[in-house]
């Protein structure tokens, strides 16, 4: 829809002869306050990342850096023992000296088993979607009952059995206990079949009656076709996967298999005695947040695309 | 429920009519061999890790179980604790309403104005969409840790150099029980308006011209072409988001966890002022490995959302009607 209505209500709002309607910007005024507000916090990570020690104890506060630094991210002054002298902290990549790459580790954790997630699950519920819009299979009615059915029961209800299983199975603490279970994700399939129902069977019958198999017109026909709902859906995936937290909390015990959220929360539990090291936090806290701030830059355009395409399906 | 209907998932498995002769069976299966291939990745890995945990966790809900002894069943003995005797979950529930009243009315009613005042292509609204749309972006443990160093005690935090700023004192916000569920709800609007912004954006661009022309032809004040267009053609738009962040405002438990926690045997917050479900799941389950407690901790809460969902679709059907 976006682009041509987008322009249209532009054009409505701006119609010729309107004057500018000062009543409408001044009711703007504190909505432009809120944005000062939602910026924030933001500033005040990235400043406090690049404060020194002293600078981050100032009272009242500096709103930048005064002396700007890179202490936190590594300080060479720093030197280990128990007293490392005032005014140096431990920077994040000199943190985690038992795990091989300390932080970058468990920033490779993050990217790889975001990658890896979203990729194997598109794939499977891709799959799933064309099988159940473009087949005749039967009992296909029944199998997206009961995956739309699924979808209403929040998942903490299977937290406990899954953990179980996962320790069964042996792999807690493991990158397989890690990606598996949370695989087979029901509202993806969902919103592929939605999608995939908005287009014609033409194209499938066409290849169908030329003797294509069922994989091919999969991977040939139905996933170039489904290219812009699966970015939507990729980008859904990926942030959260990103942020995934409460599972691997559980799960993870070796520090080596940390992701980005279990690092920085149990870095928060380490240094949550000495404000000094917020900085470390901080720090740390940007470089876990700026790629999917990047991220959203680079696919803005999907981003907003699949959000609405969510709440319009609805 | 859901263990009877397992079986039909695995469409193979289910029994043939009777009528069907062996070979157009046969015919069947070969015709439709790719199809059930292609749903078999998923349907193993949603069975094994999506249903039948359902029913697992059913089961240990009904029993008393800490992981090591086998489960022993005990009727509905958790859930009538849950509801007639604890009182740390009577004050989760307590918690929970409120975070996810206040959080769900302000981040809509934030997100319909941000929407209102910024829905053009113009450069301005694109940018101010973008300001709005990035807490939602950056959702996560780092931005929770941002509010933390934000809420510190000391007197150089933010929050306090504002709060002397405006006449207030230093406050240990972070250890007020009082401030634990408005500091919730501040983060949760913060982070959630602008996701609420876009869909009403492209609720409102879906709005046709036509209406709002013919409307001011008739001499319809802006204000009425708002109450009797915009709001009722955006009903769809806000039921999504009314029920989606309802539901996700239920299931919170990141914030909690890492704001108040000293050390990971401790969830809730000063004087368990911030303790909502899941945190209070997450602390009987894996803190003190009380697992069938846990269970019924987690069917309750999908009773909760589950009837909620209903009111409040229930609730938009009658206006519908008006």
């Amino acid at each position: 829809m976006s682009v041509k209505t987008l322009a249209a209500a532009d054009q409505v709002s701006r119609k010729p002869g309107d004057r500018i309607n000062w009543g409408a910007e001044a009711a703007r005024l504190p909505l432009y306050l809120f944005a000062v507000v939602v910026l924030i916090p933001f500033w005040w990570m990235i400043i406090a990342a690049f404060k020194t020690v002293p600078e981050l104890m100032m009272n009242p506060p500096t709103f930048y850096p005064r002396d700007p630094s890179a202490d936190s991210f590594y300080d060479p002054a720093f030197s280990g023992g128990a007293d490392p002298g005032a005014g140096h902290v431990e920077g994040v990549f000199q943190r985690w000296t038992g795990v091989a790459g300390g932080f970058f580790r468990f920033a490779a954790n993050s990217f790889g088993i975001t990658v890896v997630v979203t990729i194997l699950s598109l794939l499977i519920a891709s799959l799933v979607a064309y099988m159940l819009t473009k087949t005749a299979a039967p009992g296909r009615r029944t199998v997206f009952v009961v995956i739309i059915s699924s979808m209403m029961i929040p998942w903490q209800v299977s937290l406990i059995p899954n953990y179980l299983l996962t320790s069964d199975l042996g792999m807690t603490d493991s990158y397989l206990g890690y990606v598996i279970p949370g695989l087979a994700k029901a509202f993806v399939v969902f919103f592929l079949v939605q999608y995939l129902r908005s287009i014609p069977d033409d194209l499938v019958h066409a290849a169908r009656v030329d003797g294509a198999s069922e994989w091919r017109i999969w991977w040939q026909i139905i996933l170039p076709l489904l290219r812009p709902a699966l970015a939507a859906m990729a980008i859904f995936v990926a942030l959260a996967e990103w942020n995934n937290f409460l599972w691997p909390l559980i799960i993870i015990r070796s520090d080596e298999l940390y992701n980005l959220p279990v690092a920085l929360s149990s870095l928060s539990n380490s240094i949550v005695s000495s404000p000094g090291s917020m900085g470390v936090a901080m720090a740390a806290s940007l470089l876990a947040t700026l790629p999917t701030v990047v991220f959203f830059f680079i696919f803005q355009k999907h981003f907003i695309k699949g959000i609405a395409l969510s709440g319009i399906k609805a | 429920m859901t263990t009877t209907q397992t079986p039909k998932l695995d469409p193979e498995e289910a029994p043939p009519s009777p009528s069907a002769p062996r070979s157009r069976r046969s015919h069947r299966l070969q015709r439709f061999g790719p199809a059930y291939l292609m749903l078999l990745p998923f349907a193993v890995l949603f069975l094994v890790f999506g249903i039948f945990p359902l029913g697992r966790s059913f089961y240990y809900a009904l029993t008393d179980f800490n992981g090591i002894r086998p489960p022993e069943l005990v009727g509905f003995q958790n859930f009538s604790e849950l509801i007639l005797e604890d009182d740390r979950f009577h004050t989760a529930l307590w918690n929970t309403l409120k975070y996810v009243v206040a959080s769900v009315v302000l981040t809509i009613t934030m997100g319909l104005i941000l929407a209102l005042a910024f829905k053009t292509t113009s450069l301005r609204d694109r940018v101010m969409r973008t300001i709005f749309f990035l807490p939602s972006v950056s959702a996560g443990v780092g931005i929770v840790l941002v509010w933390r160093w934000i809420f510190m005690v000391d007197s150089w935090g933010l929050a306090n150099t504002l709060s002397r700023y405006f006449g207030g004192g230093n406050r240990a916000w972070l250890a007020e029980p009082s401030l634990s569920i408005p500091i919730l709800i501040t983060m949760a609007v913060w982070g959630g308006a602008g996701y609420a912004m876009v869909l009403f954006v492209a609720g409102i661009n879906a709005i046709p011209d036509e209406l709002y022309e013919q409307a001011s032809i008739d001499g319809a004040t802006k204000l009425r072409q708002f109450w009797h267009i915009t709001l009722p053609l955006l009903r769809p738009v806000t039921v999504f988001v009314v029920i989606t962040s309802t539901i996700g405002a239920f299931q919170v438990f990141e914030p909690i966890y890492l704001l108040w926690n000293r050390s990971a045997a401790v969830v809730g917050g000063p004087l368990d002022s911030a303790l909502t479900i899941v945190p209070y799941l997450y602390d009987m389950g894996f803190n003190r490995f009380e697992l069938g407690y846990a269970s019924a901790i987690a069917w309750v809460l999908f009773f909760i959302i589950f009837l909620v969902t209903l009111v409040q679709l229930r609730v938009t059907k009658t206006f519908k009607e008006f």
